[in-house]
Protein backbone atom coordinates (compact mmCIF):
# COMPACT_ATOMS: atom_id res chain seq x y z
CA UNK A 1 0.00 0.00 0.00
CA UNK A 2 1.13 3.56 -0.71
CA UNK A 3 0.47 6.65 1.00
CA UNK A 4 -2.25 7.40 -0.25
CA UNK A 5 -4.04 4.58 0.53
CA UNK A 6 -3.13 4.70 3.77
CA UNK A 7 -4.58 8.44 4.15
CA UNK A 8 -7.46 7.01 2.88
CA UNK A 9 -8.02 4.51 6.21
CA UNK A 10 -6.57 7.55 8.31
CA UNK A 11 -10.42 8.45 9.17
CA UNK A 12 -11.36 5.31 9.88
CA UNK A 13 -8.32 5.08 12.71
CA UNK A 14 -9.05 8.15 14.07
CA UNK A 15 -12.69 7.44 14.39
CA UNK A 16 -12.08 3.99 16.38
CA UNK A 17 -13.23 1.54 13.24
CA UNK A 18 -11.55 -0.46 11.26
CA UNK A 19 -10.41 -4.36 12.23
CA UNK A 20 -7.49 -4.97 14.54
CA UNK A 21 -5.23 -6.07 11.93
CA UNK A 22 -5.84 -2.93 9.62
CA UNK A 23 -4.74 -0.60 12.73
CA UNK A 24 -1.68 -2.57 13.22
CA UNK A 25 -0.65 -2.14 9.94
CA UNK A 26 -1.90 1.48 9.91
CA UNK A 27 0.05 2.67 12.91
CA UNK A 28 3.59 0.34 11.43
CA UNK A 29 3.39 1.98 8.84
CA UNK A 30 2.84 5.96 10.90
CA UNK A 31 5.57 4.94 12.62
CA UNK A 32 7.83 5.18 10.02
CA UNK A 33 6.21 7.93 7.64
CA UNK A 34 6.39 12.08 9.08
CA UNK A 35 3.54 13.03 6.45
CA UNK A 36 0.78 10.35 6.83
CA UNK A 37 1.61 10.78 10.75
CA UNK A 38 1.09 14.46 10.51
CA UNK A 39 -2.01 13.87 8.41
CA UNK A 40 -3.21 11.60 11.45
CA UNK A 41 -2.58 14.41 13.51
CA UNK A 42 -4.58 16.75 11.97
CA UNK A 43 -7.65 14.30 11.73
CA UNK A 44 -7.19 13.90 15.29
CA UNK A 45 -7.01 17.31 15.72
CA UNK A 46 -10.25 18.68 14.00
CA UNK A 47 -12.23 15.40 15.45
CA UNK A 48 -11.12 16.71 18.90
CA UNK A 49 -12.20 20.21 17.91
CA UNK A 50 -15.44 18.59 16.75
CA UNK A 51 -16.16 17.08 19.75
CA UNK A 52 -15.31 20.14 22.55
CA UNK A 53 -17.25 22.90 20.43
CA UNK A 54 -20.50 20.07 19.47
CA UNK A 55 -23.66 21.70 19.62
CA UNK A 56 -21.60 25.51 19.61
CA UNK A 57 -22.03 26.40 16.23
CA UNK A 58 -24.82 28.83 14.90
CA UNK A 59 -28.22 26.85 13.30
CA UNK A 60 -28.72 27.57 9.59
CA UNK A 61 -31.14 30.37 9.53
CA UNK A 62 -33.84 28.77 7.75
CA UNK A 63 -33.27 25.22 7.81
CA UNK A 64 -36.34 23.95 5.06
CA UNK A 65 -35.19 26.70 2.78
CA UNK A 66 -31.73 24.93 2.68
CA UNK A 67 -33.43 21.47 2.26
CA UNK A 68 -35.39 22.70 -0.29
CA UNK A 69 -32.23 24.44 -2.21
CA UNK A 70 -30.54 21.30 -2.11
CA UNK A 71 -33.39 18.62 -3.15
CA UNK A 72 -34.04 21.48 -6.03
CA UNK A 73 -30.41 20.95 -7.10
CA UNK A 74 -30.00 17.39 -7.11
CA UNK A 75 -33.73 16.96 -8.78
CA UNK A 76 -32.23 19.20 -11.43
CA UNK A 77 -29.03 17.37 -11.67
CA UNK A 78 -31.42 13.96 -11.99
CA UNK A 79 -33.44 15.61 -14.43
CA UNK A 80 -30.50 16.29 -16.95
CA UNK A 81 -29.13 13.30 -16.59
CA UNK A 82 -32.65 11.69 -17.40
CA UNK A 83 -33.11 13.63 -20.37
CA UNK A 84 -30.05 12.81 -21.65
CA UNK A 85 -30.94 8.94 -21.76
CA UNK A 86 -34.51 9.08 -23.13
CA UNK A 87 -34.72 5.37 -24.04
CA UNK A 88 -36.45 4.23 -27.39
CA UNK A 89 -39.01 3.03 -25.93
CA UNK A 90 -40.03 5.59 -23.21
CA UNK A 91 -44.26 6.04 -22.85
CA UNK A 92 -45.69 9.65 -23.80
CA UNK A 93 -46.00 10.61 -20.39
CA UNK A 94 -42.33 9.90 -19.73
CA UNK A 95 -41.35 12.00 -23.16
CA UNK A 96 -43.88 14.90 -22.39
CA UNK A 97 -41.68 15.21 -19.01
CA UNK A 98 -38.57 14.65 -20.85
CA UNK A 99 -39.04 17.32 -23.67
CA UNK A 100 -37.30 20.34 -24.21
CA UNK A 101 -40.21 23.82 -24.22
CA UNK A 102 -40.07 25.62 -26.78
CA UNK A 103 -42.18 28.84 -26.53
CA UNK A 104 -43.99 31.01 -28.96
CA UNK A 105 -43.27 34.94 -29.33
CA UNK A 106 -45.89 35.75 -27.31
CA UNK A 107 -45.62 32.66 -24.87
CA UNK A 108 -42.17 33.80 -24.51
CA UNK A 109 -43.57 37.49 -23.41
CA UNK A 110 -45.72 36.82 -21.61
CA UNK A 111 -43.55 34.63 -19.00
CA UNK A 112 -40.86 37.42 -19.04
CA UNK A 113 -43.63 40.13 -17.87
CA UNK A 114 -44.73 37.54 -15.59
CA UNK A 115 -41.25 37.20 -13.56
CA UNK A 116 -40.76 40.63 -13.62
CA UNK A 117 -43.69 41.66 -11.95
CA UNK A 118 -43.19 38.69 -9.21
CA UNK A 119 -39.63 40.18 -8.86
CA UNK A 120 -40.65 43.80 -8.98
CA UNK A 121 -43.65 42.93 -5.79
CA UNK A 122 -40.92 40.98 -4.10
CA UNK A 123 -38.23 43.37 -4.04
CA UNK A 124 -41.01 46.01 -3.04
CA UNK A 125 -42.57 44.29 -0.18
CA UNK A 126 -38.78 43.60 0.92
CA UNK A 127 -37.66 47.27 0.62
CA UNK A 128 -40.66 48.02 2.85
CA UNK A 129 -39.78 45.56 5.07
CA UNK A 130 -35.87 46.72 4.89
CA UNK A 131 -37.21 50.06 5.93
CA UNK A 132 -39.76 49.80 8.37
CA UNK A 133 -37.01 47.93 10.94
CA UNK A 134 -37.96 44.35 9.57
CA UNK A 135 -35.97 42.45 12.72
CA UNK A 136 -35.66 39.38 10.25
CA UNK A 137 -33.56 41.26 7.47
CA UNK A 138 -30.08 41.12 7.14
CA UNK A 139 -27.88 42.04 4.24
CA UNK A 140 -25.44 40.17 2.65
CA UNK A 141 -22.28 41.35 2.86
CA UNK A 142 -20.21 42.79 5.54
CA UNK A 143 -22.26 44.49 7.93
CA UNK A 144 -19.83 45.49 10.30
CA UNK A 145 -20.86 47.95 12.18
CA UNK A 146 -24.98 48.17 11.09
CA UNK A 147 -26.02 47.79 14.17
CA UNK A 148 -24.58 45.43 17.69
CA UNK A 149 -26.12 41.98 16.77
CA UNK A 150 -24.10 41.31 13.35
CA UNK A 151 -20.98 43.32 14.33
CA UNK A 152 -21.14 40.16 16.96
CA UNK A 153 -22.14 37.50 15.00
CA UNK A 154 -19.31 38.16 12.07
CA UNK A 155 -17.13 38.39 15.50
CA UNK A 156 -17.96 34.79 16.68
CA UNK A 157 -17.64 33.27 13.20
CA UNK A 158 -14.48 34.60 13.06
CA UNK A 159 -13.55 33.29 16.73
CA UNK A 160 -14.69 29.96 16.11
CA UNK A 161 -12.01 29.54 12.93
CA UNK A 162 -9.49 31.36 15.34
CA UNK A 163 -10.01 29.24 18.17
CA UNK A 164 -9.80 26.24 15.97
CA UNK A 165 -6.67 27.39 14.34
CA UNK A 166 -4.90 28.13 17.98
CA UNK A 167 -5.74 24.97 19.42
CA UNK A 168 -3.25 24.02 16.60
CA UNK A 169 -0.82 26.02 17.42
CA UNK A 170 -0.90 25.42 21.18
CA UNK A 171 -0.19 21.69 20.40
CA UNK A 172 2.96 22.96 18.20
CA UNK A 173 4.31 25.63 20.86
CA UNK A 174 5.96 23.69 23.43
CA UNK A 175 8.22 22.78 20.66
CA UNK A 176 9.31 26.09 19.54
CA UNK A 177 12.32 27.52 20.67
CA UNK A 178 11.59 30.28 23.69
CA UNK A 179 12.63 33.03 21.10
CA UNK A 180 10.10 32.10 18.40
CA UNK A 181 7.58 31.45 21.26
CA UNK A 182 8.27 35.02 22.39
CA UNK A 183 8.24 36.59 19.17
CA UNK A 184 4.51 35.19 17.80
CA UNK A 185 2.90 35.96 21.25
CA UNK A 186 4.01 39.85 21.33
CA UNK A 187 3.12 40.04 17.43
CA UNK A 188 -0.33 38.19 18.25
CA UNK A 189 -0.71 41.17 21.06
CA UNK A 190 -0.31 43.60 19.03
CA UNK A 191 -3.24 42.12 16.29
CA UNK A 192 -5.18 41.85 19.82
CA UNK A 193 -4.67 45.66 20.10
CA UNK A 194 -5.97 46.50 17.16
CA UNK A 195 -8.74 44.04 17.41
CA UNK A 196 -9.67 45.49 20.87
CA UNK A 197 -8.97 49.00 19.51
CA UNK A 198 -11.08 48.81 16.51
CA UNK A 199 -14.09 47.15 18.55
CA UNK A 200 -14.03 49.98 21.41
CA UNK A 201 -14.81 52.62 18.43
CA UNK A 202 -17.06 50.50 16.75
CA UNK A 203 -18.84 50.49 20.13
CA UNK A 204 -19.01 54.35 19.87
CA UNK A 205 -19.17 54.58 16.59
CA UNK A 206 -21.10 51.85 14.84
CA UNK A 207 -20.80 53.11 11.02
CA UNK A 208 -17.40 53.98 11.13
CA UNK A 209 -15.80 52.94 7.99
CA UNK A 210 -11.86 53.08 9.31
CA UNK A 211 -12.49 50.89 12.17
CA UNK A 212 -14.39 48.11 10.25
CA UNK A 213 -11.78 48.08 7.80
CA UNK A 214 -9.15 47.65 10.74
CA UNK A 215 -11.15 45.16 12.45
CA UNK A 216 -11.71 43.29 9.16
CA UNK A 217 -8.11 43.14 8.40
CA UNK A 218 -6.90 42.40 11.89
CA UNK A 219 -9.69 39.65 11.82
CA UNK A 220 -7.88 38.54 8.34
CA UNK A 221 -4.65 38.74 10.05
CA UNK A 222 -4.98 36.84 13.16
CA UNK A 223 -6.01 33.81 11.28
CA UNK A 224 -3.27 34.09 8.43
CA UNK A 225 -1.14 34.28 11.29
CA UNK A 226 -2.40 31.63 12.85
CA UNK A 227 -2.47 29.50 9.63
CA UNK A 228 1.49 30.33 9.31
CA UNK A 229 2.60 29.35 12.56
CA UNK A 230 0.10 25.88 12.94
CA UNK A 231 2.80 24.02 10.84
CA UNK A 232 5.30 24.53 12.51
CA UNK B 1 65.21 47.29 37.42
CA UNK B 2 62.15 45.42 37.52
CA UNK B 3 58.85 46.80 37.51
CA UNK B 4 56.48 43.73 38.05
CA UNK B 5 57.93 41.17 40.78
CA UNK B 6 58.55 37.76 38.98
CA UNK B 7 55.33 36.26 40.44
CA UNK B 8 53.27 39.08 39.07
CA UNK B 9 54.56 38.44 35.73
CA UNK B 10 54.18 34.88 35.49
CA UNK B 11 50.64 35.66 36.38
CA UNK B 12 49.95 37.73 33.39
CA UNK B 13 52.03 35.29 31.28
CA UNK B 14 49.37 32.93 32.48
CA UNK B 15 46.58 34.54 31.70
CA UNK B 16 47.76 35.75 28.65
CA UNK B 17 48.03 31.75 27.27
CA UNK B 18 44.58 31.43 29.09
CA UNK B 19 42.79 34.17 27.14
CA UNK B 20 44.26 33.05 23.96
CA UNK B 21 43.46 29.50 24.25
CA UNK B 22 40.04 30.91 24.87
CA UNK B 23 39.66 33.22 21.89
CA UNK B 24 40.73 30.24 19.60
CA UNK B 25 38.71 27.62 21.16
CA UNK B 26 35.39 30.20 20.87
CA UNK B 27 36.42 31.58 16.89
CA UNK B 28 36.28 27.72 15.91
CA UNK B 29 33.26 27.18 17.57
CA UNK B 30 31.64 29.95 16.19
CA UNK B 31 33.29 29.10 12.52
CA UNK B 32 32.19 24.76 13.31
CA UNK B 33 28.11 26.41 14.47
CA UNK B 34 28.03 28.71 11.19
CA UNK B 35 27.53 27.85 7.66
CA UNK B 36 28.23 29.85 4.48
CA UNK B 37 27.30 28.64 1.65
CA UNK B 38 27.40 30.14 -2.10
CA UNK B 39 25.67 29.09 -5.27
CA UNK B 40 25.12 30.56 -8.99
CA UNK B 41 22.43 29.93 -10.74
CA UNK B 42 22.46 31.59 -14.70
CA UNK B 43 19.51 33.14 -15.26
CA UNK B 44 17.75 35.30 -17.83
CA UNK B 45 17.48 39.31 -17.95
CA UNK B 46 14.03 39.16 -16.83
CA UNK B 47 14.11 36.29 -13.80
CA UNK B 48 11.69 35.51 -11.07
CA UNK B 49 13.07 34.83 -7.21
CA UNK B 50 11.24 33.38 -4.76
CA UNK B 51 12.29 32.91 -1.13
CA UNK B 52 10.21 31.76 1.75
CA UNK B 53 12.43 31.44 5.14
CA UNK B 54 12.33 30.70 8.59
CA UNK B 55 14.33 33.09 10.52
CA UNK B 56 16.96 35.49 9.93
CA UNK B 57 18.12 38.63 7.33
CA UNK B 58 17.54 38.88 3.46
CA UNK B 59 19.35 41.48 1.90
CA UNK B 60 18.23 41.44 -2.42
CA UNK B 61 20.85 43.48 -4.34
CA UNK B 62 21.45 43.59 -8.35
CA UNK B 63 24.27 43.41 -10.46
CA UNK B 64 25.25 43.55 -14.08
CA UNK B 65 25.31 39.91 -14.25
CA UNK B 66 22.86 37.60 -16.01
CA UNK B 67 22.91 34.98 -12.99
CA UNK B 68 21.81 34.61 -9.55
CA UNK B 69 24.71 34.45 -6.78
CA UNK B 70 22.56 32.99 -3.23
CA UNK B 71 24.84 32.89 -0.30
CA UNK B 72 23.17 31.33 2.98
CA UNK B 73 24.64 32.03 6.17
CA UNK B 74 22.97 29.19 8.41
CA UNK B 75 23.03 28.82 12.17
CA UNK B 76 22.02 24.97 12.02
CA UNK B 77 24.20 23.31 10.05
CA UNK B 78 21.88 20.28 9.29
CA UNK B 79 19.58 22.93 7.98
CA UNK B 80 18.09 21.75 4.40
CA UNK B 81 19.07 24.37 1.57
CA UNK B 82 17.51 23.23 -1.69
CA UNK B 83 17.12 26.26 -4.12
CA UNK B 84 14.68 24.70 -6.71
CA UNK B 85 15.28 26.36 -10.64
CA UNK B 86 12.06 27.02 -12.73
CA UNK B 87 10.96 28.09 -15.90
CA UNK B 88 10.70 31.43 -14.59
CA UNK B 89 13.53 31.31 -12.30
CA UNK B 90 14.73 30.36 -8.74
CA UNK B 91 12.50 29.32 -5.92
CA UNK B 92 13.89 29.05 -2.53
CA UNK B 93 11.53 27.49 0.42
CA UNK B 94 13.30 26.92 3.56
CA UNK B 95 10.15 26.02 5.28
CA UNK B 96 9.01 23.47 3.20
CA UNK B 97 12.22 22.36 3.09
CA UNK B 98 12.85 21.73 6.86
CA UNK B 99 9.09 20.93 7.89
CA UNK B 100 8.97 18.94 10.90
CA UNK B 101 12.26 20.15 12.23
CA UNK B 102 12.29 21.15 15.52
CA UNK B 103 15.08 23.94 15.68
CA UNK B 104 16.27 25.24 12.28
CA UNK B 105 17.73 28.49 13.41
CA UNK B 106 18.72 31.69 11.74
CA UNK B 107 19.40 31.67 7.95
CA UNK B 108 20.36 34.69 6.72
CA UNK B 109 20.62 35.04 3.17
CA UNK B 110 22.37 37.10 0.48
CA UNK B 111 20.98 37.31 -3.00
CA UNK B 112 22.58 38.81 -6.24
CA UNK B 113 20.33 38.81 -9.46
CA UNK B 114 20.17 41.29 -13.00
CA UNK B 115 17.91 44.61 -11.42
CA UNK B 116 15.22 43.85 -14.14
CA UNK B 117 14.04 40.69 -11.70
CA UNK B 118 11.08 39.97 -9.43
CA UNK B 119 11.21 39.37 -6.26
CA UNK B 120 8.64 37.58 -3.80
CA UNK B 121 10.05 37.16 -0.51
CA UNK B 122 8.73 35.57 3.22
CA UNK B 123 9.74 34.71 6.29
CA UNK B 124 8.43 34.22 9.15
CA UNK B 125 10.84 36.93 11.24
CA UNK B 126 13.98 38.93 10.27
CA UNK B 127 14.56 41.68 8.38
CA UNK B 128 14.28 42.36 4.75
CA UNK B 129 16.22 44.55 2.67
CA UNK B 130 15.67 45.33 -1.15
CA UNK B 131 17.37 47.95 -3.53
CA UNK B 132 17.67 48.74 -7.18
CA UNK B 133 14.95 46.26 -8.31
CA UNK B 134 13.54 47.45 -11.34
CA UNK B 135 11.60 44.57 -12.46
CA UNK B 136 7.33 43.44 -12.26
CA UNK B 137 7.04 42.59 -8.46
CA UNK B 138 8.43 43.21 -5.33
CA UNK B 139 6.66 41.35 -2.56
CA UNK B 140 8.54 41.82 1.15
CA UNK B 141 6.21 39.72 3.78
CA UNK B 142 7.36 39.30 7.20
CA UNK B 143 4.99 36.92 9.59
CA UNK B 144 5.95 38.67 12.44
CA UNK B 145 8.96 41.34 13.72
CA UNK B 146 11.39 42.81 11.25
CA UNK B 147 12.03 45.92 9.38
CA UNK B 148 11.56 46.48 5.79
CA UNK B 149 13.95 48.64 3.98
CA UNK B 150 13.17 48.88 -0.26
CA UNK B 151 14.92 51.53 -2.04
CA UNK B 152 15.68 52.16 -5.37
CA UNK B 153 12.91 50.46 -6.48
CA UNK B 154 10.98 50.90 -9.53
CA UNK B 155 8.43 48.17 -9.78
CA UNK B 156 4.94 48.27 -11.48
CA UNK B 157 3.66 46.36 -7.99
CA UNK B 158 4.98 46.32 -4.67
CA UNK B 159 3.73 45.03 -1.60
CA UNK B 160 5.24 45.59 1.67
CA UNK B 161 3.91 44.24 5.14
CA UNK B 162 4.83 42.95 8.46
CA UNK B 163 3.11 42.67 11.97
CA UNK B 164 5.88 44.56 14.21
CA UNK B 165 9.37 46.63 12.55
CA UNK B 166 9.07 49.44 10.14
CA UNK B 167 8.96 50.30 6.04
CA UNK B 168 10.81 52.34 4.38
CA UNK B 169 10.37 52.36 0.56
CA UNK B 170 12.60 55.08 -1.70
CA UNK B 171 11.30 54.70 -5.25
CA UNK B 172 9.13 55.27 -7.72
CA UNK B 173 5.27 54.36 -8.50
CA UNK B 174 4.55 53.66 -12.19
CA UNK B 175 1.27 54.91 -13.88
CA UNK B 176 -1.30 52.10 -13.42
CA UNK B 177 0.74 50.42 -10.91
CA UNK B 178 -0.34 48.87 -7.27
CA UNK B 179 1.56 50.15 -4.12
CA UNK B 180 0.60 48.46 -0.87
CA UNK B 181 2.40 49.15 2.90
CA UNK B 182 0.95 47.66 5.85
CA UNK B 183 2.53 47.25 9.14
CA UNK B 184 0.80 46.59 12.49
CA UNK B 185 3.00 48.11 14.86
CA UNK B 186 5.52 50.29 13.49
CA UNK B 187 6.17 53.35 10.94
CA UNK B 188 5.90 53.71 7.32
CA UNK B 189 7.85 56.18 5.56
CA UNK B 190 7.60 56.48 1.71
CA UNK B 191 10.05 58.76 0.31
CA UNK B 192 9.02 59.47 -3.53
CA UNK B 193 10.14 62.13 -6.32
CA UNK B 194 7.98 65.38 -6.37
CA UNK B 195 6.65 64.40 -10.06
CA UNK B 196 4.86 61.06 -8.74
CA UNK B 197 1.09 60.58 -9.38
CA UNK B 198 -1.09 58.33 -7.15
CA UNK B 199 -4.21 57.49 -5.97
CA UNK B 200 -4.01 57.27 -2.27
CA UNK B 201 -5.56 54.94 0.83
CA UNK B 202 -3.86 55.94 3.89
CA UNK B 203 -4.98 54.70 7.13
CA UNK B 204 -3.40 55.26 10.67
CA UNK B 205 -5.84 54.71 13.82
CA UNK B 206 -3.29 57.01 15.57
CA UNK B 207 -4.07 59.98 13.20
CA UNK B 208 -0.46 60.70 12.68
CA UNK B 209 -0.02 60.71 8.67
CA UNK B 210 1.93 62.57 7.42
CA UNK B 211 1.61 63.76 3.70
CA UNK B 212 4.81 66.35 3.56
CA UNK B 213 4.83 68.27 0.16
CA UNK B 214 2.09 65.77 -1.01
CA UNK B 215 -0.50 67.27 0.79
CA UNK B 216 -3.37 69.65 -0.71
CA UNK B 217 -6.75 70.75 -0.12
CA UNK B 218 -8.33 68.46 -2.15
CA UNK B 219 -7.21 65.70 -0.13
CA UNK B 220 -10.43 63.99 2.38
CA UNK B 221 -9.84 63.15 5.65
CA UNK B 222 -11.93 60.34 6.77
CA UNK B 223 -13.11 59.35 10.59
CA UNK B 224 -11.46 62.76 11.92
CA UNK B 225 -8.16 62.37 10.17
CA UNK B 226 -7.15 58.57 10.68
CA UNK B 227 -7.77 58.23 6.96
CA UNK B 228 -6.55 60.34 4.22
CA UNK B 229 -7.92 59.43 0.58
CA UNK B 230 -7.40 61.69 -2.50
CA UNK B 231 -5.46 61.80 -5.88
CA UNK B 232 -1.82 63.42 -6.41
CA UNK B 233 -0.48 64.02 -9.23
CA UNK B 234 -2.43 62.11 -12.15
CA UNK B 235 -3.62 59.75 -9.55
CA UNK B 236 -2.66 56.90 -11.84
CA UNK B 237 -0.57 54.37 -9.13
CA UNK B 238 -3.03 53.04 -6.75
CA UNK B 239 -0.90 53.54 -3.21
CA UNK B 240 -2.57 51.71 -0.20
CA UNK B 241 -0.74 52.24 3.06
CA UNK B 242 -2.08 50.78 6.80
CA UNK B 243 -0.50 51.08 10.41
CA UNK B 244 -2.36 50.02 13.26
CA UNK B 245 -0.21 51.46 15.74
CA UNK B 246 2.41 53.77 14.21
CA UNK B 247 3.08 56.68 11.93
CA UNK B 248 2.87 57.32 7.77
CA UNK B 249 5.21 59.80 6.71
CA UNK B 250 5.48 61.26 2.86
CA UNK B 251 8.96 62.46 1.85
CA UNK B 252 10.09 63.95 -1.45
CA UNK B 253 13.15 62.87 -2.58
Amino acid sequence: MNCEQYQELLSDLVDGFGSGEDRNRIESHLSGCVACAEVRDDFVAIAGYCHEHRGEYDAVPNERALWLRISNTIEAENAVRAKESVPSGASSWFRLMNRSWQLSFGQLAVAVAAIVLVVSIATVASMKQLYSGGSNVRTAGPTIGTNNISLDDRYRQQKQAIAYWKDRVELNKARWNPEMRDTFDRNMTVIDTALNDSMKQLTQNPHDPVSEDILNDALNDKVALLKEFADL
Amino acid sequence: MKLFSSATRNWVKSFSVFLLLALTVGAAHLASAQQKVSRHYPAGKNVRLELKNIAGTITVETWARDEIRVTATMDNRKVNFNPRQTDAGLVIDIAADNRGKVDVGDMNFKIELPARSSVDLETRSGQITVSNIQGDLVRAHIWTSGDITLSGINAARVFATNTTGDIYFDGEFSSGGTYEFKSGKGNITLRLPANCGFRLVATAPTKEIKMGPFWHPGMKLVSEGRRITGDVGDGRASVTVTNYQGTINFLRR
